[in-house]
């Protein structure tokens, strides 16, 4: 037998969302709630028996039109640790997207009668396309350089869980360096951080920066700059692609200038914490011995994956209705 | 042969307005393709009389830009479906794009249009002929053959000349010749797989961008080797102020050039795509509140020389697809005087002549074609306009094939009720429309 999770959701998050494409229209109380919901899903995977029947009869489809099989697995791994069963479309480069409007491949797929789909897609706006498109939920796993707020939501997770003495996001700075222009991860972190009330440095060579400022972020191409005061510190992978385009110089120039090293972080506040999405180059945006280094959580990071999406598939197909 | 009138007809009681002026109420009586007479009374003893009850009775408009997808994409559109689309929306003349399969790039493909359209009814066909075989931008093509067969301008329009020798070939060529070289003008490299104007949205939305520079460097050298050749060069779409400034700046020093504007570039912005729909998808892209409001500056000080459609009409599912795999461009030939007149003269931003002129006097004054007016022995192609009543934009009921739109559900007025081509009716409104 399976035990029952009891989920106390606050008050104000009493009217069920019903999509996670970004978070326009996600309050930080909503967040707030989420994440005292993965607080319970954590509890749960630490059990002997790691399973229990809260979306017993639910289905959930995982839309994968790029490849990803970390996210993927961690998708259905928190399906499948509540009991929801699980169906997979690998649709990137087989007959279901070639020359297939967005709608038709849709069409098809919605006759297996999913709940919800889980949407990761190499081209910006998809997951905002389906949704007007279908009544069931849709979470976006990741849309070209534009969202990918699960990621996002496990990092401000982890932030919560790791730092020492947390008080709220207030205050709280955020350095990304890298290459902020192409990552879905760095845009999902701003969007987000901002939302709970903290404060967003974006770092890395002007190629890379977006030319636009957003309300409440500041640019800089010194990595010291980043880093000073920073209560978490976050590197971006550097995709080697970005040299064979001309953006970039050498990989030897970038490590120079912007590499995550132990005397890069000495200015950054005492207690803070180095991220990264993953997977990682070692040496090359980060150091090996930071990256392993006791500021380290980017293991943390990757366990937080299955309990904070646990709690949106939770969230958005039982919530409090 | 298009069909002729059926004996005369006659237009009452409209108020007739060209590029003189207003003329008041009257009548005109048009025959064998001819106005016979205009004037209080003219339209006495005419087999077909239409009572116009004082709508605005005007030469119908001229297109410069439109892509009508025939041949070899008329699951697009096709002549028959763009020929008629164009005349429900007031359009008489229209200058088709090349960019088909095949590309309009020989004569013996103008010649067919030219002949399959003579039977069509709806607007009249000028066609346009490709700069270079294919639309590859390497070699040119017979630039007097093309002509000879009925080709009214030379366009590789859908894709930038890249190539700076050979633009400048073309346009010495097409000088010669007297043809009107029509610029598609984006930097392709600057552009790159930009899917929408480069800024605020675009960074926000996580879509590739392409720069108001990459249009405005083309601008630049297109304006360049104008001056150079003394080409007559028509700069289609211009959608920045830095494009436009570089414009001025040429038009200042004399050079031979002219410019259009189209009726989405003055009436959205890149805000449109934050629904992610690619309806909205065009090129050059949708631009900034600053620029649509630079560009309305430009038509009132009289820089823009005309008002093009770039009727582009594709399948809605290949509109269904993303973002980056959806093709450029959108219907909207049907709908471009109601979202002009609605949005623009209405509120006060542009007079009414204004508008008129940009879509009859100032078009033909970029061909060198005669400028049409309401006059005895002037061809019979006309427009009646109805400024009053408001319809909602019904993309279902759309003569196009192409049954979407950014303006759907919007409420217009200034909607053509009659449309008139070589004496012949080639639209009139549905009663009830609307």
């Amino acid at each position: 037998m399976t035990a029952t999770v009891q989920i106390d959701l606050p008050e104000k998050a009493s009217k069920r969302k019903r999509n996670l494409l970004d978070f326009a229209d996600w309050s930080a109380d909503e967040v707030g709630a989420l994440f005292d919901t993965a607080d319970v899903m954590a509890q749960v995977l630490t059990r002997t028996i790691k399973k229990v029947p809260a979306l017993q009869g639910f289905t959930i489809g995982t839309l994968f039109f790029e490849d990803s099989t970390r996210t993927r697995l961690s998708f259905e791994r928190a399906a499948r640790a509540q009991s929801a069963d699980v169906i997979s479309f690998a649709a990137g480069g087989s007959s279901l997207s070639k020359g297939e409007s967005l709608k038709d491949t849709l069409r098809t797929i919605d006759q297996m009668q999913a709940d919800l789909y889980v949407v990761r897609h190499p081209v910006a706006g998809v997951p905002h396309q389906l949704a007007r498109w279908t009544d069931a939920s849709i979470v976006n796993a990741g849309d070209g350089r534009r969202a990918h707020p699960t990621q996002a939501l496990l990092d401000a997770y982890t932030f919560r869980s790791r730092f020492e003495g947390f008080d709220g996001f207030e205050g709280k700075r955020l350095a990304i360096v890298g290459d902020v222009l192409h990552s879905r991860v760095a845009r999902s972190n701003v969007e987000l951080w901002r939302k709970l009330g903290g404060e967003v440095v974006l770092c890395g060579p002007a190629p890379l920066l977006p030319r636009e400022v957003a309300a409440g972020v500041r640019h800089t191409h010194r990595l010291a700059d980043a880093v000073e005061g920073a209560h978490a510190v976050m590197a971006l992978r550097l995709q080697r692609e970005r040299m064979a385009s001309g953006l970039l110089p050498s990989v030897a120039e970038y490590v120079t200038r912007y590499q995550l090293t132990e005397e890069a972080l000495a200015m950054a506040d005492d207690h803070a914490l180095v991220m990264h999405p993953g997977p990682i180059n070692r040496d090359v945006e980060i150091a090996s011995d930071v990256a392993d280094g006791p500021r380290s959580v980017i293991e943390a990071q990757v366990a937080s994956g299955v309990p904070i999406r646990m709690a949106v598939l939770y969230t958005l197909l039982v919530g409090k209705r | 042969m298009r069909s002729p009138s059926a004996g005369r007809l006659a237009i009452t009681g409209a108020r007739l307005v060209d590029g003189d002026g207003d003329h008041g109420i009257g009548d005109v009586l048009l025959e064998d393709g001819v106005i016979q007479a205009i004037g209080e009374g003219a339209g006495a003893g005419a087999a077909t009389v239409v009572d116009a009850g004082g709508a605005l009775l005007t030469p119908a408009f001229l297109d410069l830009h439109a892509h009508l997808r025939e041949p070899g994409q008329e699951v697009k559109e096709d002549l028959a479906s763009g020929l008629a689309a164009a005349a429900a929306g007031g359009f008489g003349t229209v200058v088709s794009m090349a960019n088909t399969t095949p590309t309009v790039d020989e004569p013996g493909l103008v010649a067919e249009l030219v002949e399959k359209a003579a039977r069509l009814p709806g607007a009249r066909l000028r066609p346009g002929a490709a700069l270079s075989h294919g639309l590859r931008g390497e070699t040119l093509t017979d630039f007097a053959a093309l002509q000879a067969a009925g080709a009214v301008m030379i366009t590789d329009d859908g894709i930038p000349v890249a190539n700076g020798r050979l633009m400048r070939s073309a346009c010495e060529y097409a000088a010669e010749l007297g043809l009107v070289v029509q610029t598609h003008s984006e930097d392709p490299s600057l552009r790159g797989d930009g899917v929408m104007h480069e800024g605020e949205v675009s960074q926000e939305l996580g879509l590739p961008g392409n720069p108001d520079a990459a249009e405005a460097v083309m601008v630049f050298r297109d304006c360049e080797v104008a001056r150079l050749t003394g080409a007559r060069v028509h700069i289609a779409h211009v959608t920045s102020r830095r494009a436009m400034q570089v414009i001025e700046h040429f038009k200042a020093l004399g050079a031979p050039v002219t410019c259009e504007v189209t009726p989405h570039h003055l009436t959205l912005t890149d805000a449109a795509l934050r629904g992610f729909d690619p309806v909205f998808k065009v090129a050059p892209p949708l631009r900034s509140e600053a620029d649509v409001a630079y560009l309305r500056e430009a038509l009132r000080r009289g820089t823009v020389d005309s008002i093009g459609t770039d009727h582009a009409p594709h399948t809605r599912a290949e509109k269904e697809r993303d973002l980056m795999a959806a093709p450029f461009g959108l219907p909207n030939i049907e709908v471009a005087f109601p979202v002009l007149y609605t949005r623009l003269v209405r509120p006060g931003e542009l007079e009414l002549a204004d508008l008129l002129r940009l879509l009859q006097d100032g078009p033909a004054a970029v061909m060198g074609w005669p400028r049409p007016r309401l006059q005895a022995g002037a061809p019979a192609d006309l427009v009646l306009l109805d400024l009053e009543t408001e319809r909602a934009v019904d993309p279902a009921r759309f003569a196009s094939k192409a049954r979407f739109s950014p303006w759907a559900g919007e409420r217009l007025r200034g909607w053509p009720t009659l449309t008139v081509v070589e004496g012949a009716v080639a639209f009139r409104l549905e009663e009830g429309a609307g």
